[in-house]
């Protein structure tokens, strides 16, 4: 068949072949979308889900911590800072899969800037690395870090008893002094719209920082944010109360255990938030997609319905060329 | 006594309780209305909570829950509040 006249424009049957796989590729993202977004909605009411217990947690170590002031009791490993920082364990939080926007490299990015930004001091510490989910594992190789374990495939929503042997494996070196402290990278989830790459130290535990965590539960915008209005939480313990709690066996024990459990939930939170970052990321990127495949299926239609126009002009025009030429 | 049991995953129970019966580290312990203000640690095994009769339906109902380790706090003002691992 000759297209001689047209060469410039590429013939129908191929335009229609684009045609078709874009509005698949199309149709997929669409669907991803809807998907992501439902699991972003379930990851937040997860993280919510675990509030009252978040808040009860640290209403009792407040009352604990009344007691160390009146020398009662030391504080745990677990809160003392170190004087002489040796060594530094990152935990790098990303997703297992891809196809998530800028999620896992905005984390990676900041991770970055903070290794680049501290430099000079830390240049006597030694640094080592704790992957949570696939990509992170996959970078921090790629970079020549010495990945010490990975927590990997949690799935869409994690729980707690997934998180449980990160943070033991944390607890015990720690103890161990096989790191004298601990930096999360993670993503905070501010909004369905708009997530944050975080850099925070969790060990040695930090009153303030706990309480930043569990308050950043909830999302400062959308659906869940009015529930901010409703808490009104006292962190500030009446001293003279807790001087008389009977405490069993013995605030040391009381508190040493409170402290395992309240660094867990800070994980599990880290996770969470990062889990729901995951999800509303996902869905802005195949929203983006699914939208440019629509602007690409219009164009590629009008280009389409051209080309078989010229085609047909051609046609015609040669037909009645012809028919000029027997005459 | 007004009786909350958390868990990371939910609410367990929440409302008014006759008694709870709960394993701590020092043995099991039985708590009822107006108990003096304790903090202690729970271990594994199986929690009790008997409903206060509010109405005919709920009447001493018992409520089983099975935790792995927790804490238990019982306030002044004739509140508890544990928060479990289960």
């Amino acid at each position: 068949m000759s297209i001689g006249g047209y060469i410039k424009m590429e013939s129908p049957q191929n335009i229609k072949k684009r045609l078709k796989s874009v509005n698949n590729i199309g149709q997929i993202t669409k669907a991803m979308e809807l998907v992501s977004a439902t699991k972003m909605r379930k990851s937040q009411e997860i993280a919510l889900a675990s509030r009252p217990y978040a808040f009860a947690g640290l209403e009792l170590l407040a009352n604990l911590s009344v007691l160390e002031k009146s020398a009662k009791l030391k504080m745990p490993e677990l809160f003392e800072v170190r004087k002489k920082i040796n060594k530094v364990l990152f935990i790098v939080v990303s997703s297992d899969k891809g196809l998530a926007g800028a999620f896992n490299s905005s984390v990676f990015k900041k991770f970055e800037l903070h290794l680049k930004a501290e430099k000079e001091d830390w240049k006597h510490e030694e640094h080592l690395y704790l992957a949570v989910g696939e990509k992170a594992n996959a970078y921090l190789n790629k970079k020549g870090f010495k990945v010490i374990k990975k927590f990997v495939h949690a799935g869409d929503y994690t729980t707690p008893e997934q998180v449980l042997p990160l943070s033991d494996y944390i607890i015990k070196g720690y103890l161990n002094k096989d790191f004298d402290r601990v930096i999360a990278v993670s993503t905070h989830f501010k909004s369905a719209l708009k997530q944050e790459p975080h850099i925070r130290r969790v060990l040695p535990i930090d009153f303030e920082h706990v309480k930043d965590t569990i308050k950043e539960i909830i999302p400062e915008k959308g659906k869940f944010a009015e529930l901010i209005k409703e808490q009104n939480i006292n962190f500030v313990p009446d001293e003279k109360k807790v001087a008389e709690y009977l405490i069993e066996p013995n605030p040391q024990e009381v508190i040493e255990k409170l402290a395992e459990h309240l660094f867990f939930m800070q994980v599990y939170h880290l996770i969470l938030e990062a889990n729901a970052s995951e999800h509303s990321a996902r869905r802005m990127a195949m929203k983006t997609a699914s939208d440019n495949a629509k602007d690409l299926s219009e164009t590629l239609n009008l280009q389409y319905n051209k080309s078989r126009q010229g085609k047909i002009t051609t046609e015609i025009a040669e037909i009645s060329a012809g028919a000029e030429a027997q005459q | 006594m007004k009786l909350s049991i958390y868990s990371l995953k939910k609410v367990l129970f929440q409302g008014s309780a006759q008694l709870l019966n709960c394993k701590t580290q020092l043995g099991e312990i039985t708590v009822l209305d107006n108990h003096e203000p304790l903090i202690t640690v729970l271990t594994k095994g199986t929690m009790k909570v008997v409903r206060l009769p509010m109405s005919n339906e709920t009447a001493g109902k018992e409520e089983y829950f099975e935790i792995k380790s927790g804490f238990l706090e019982v306030r002044q003002d004739n509140e508890v509040r544990c928060i479990v691992e289960q």
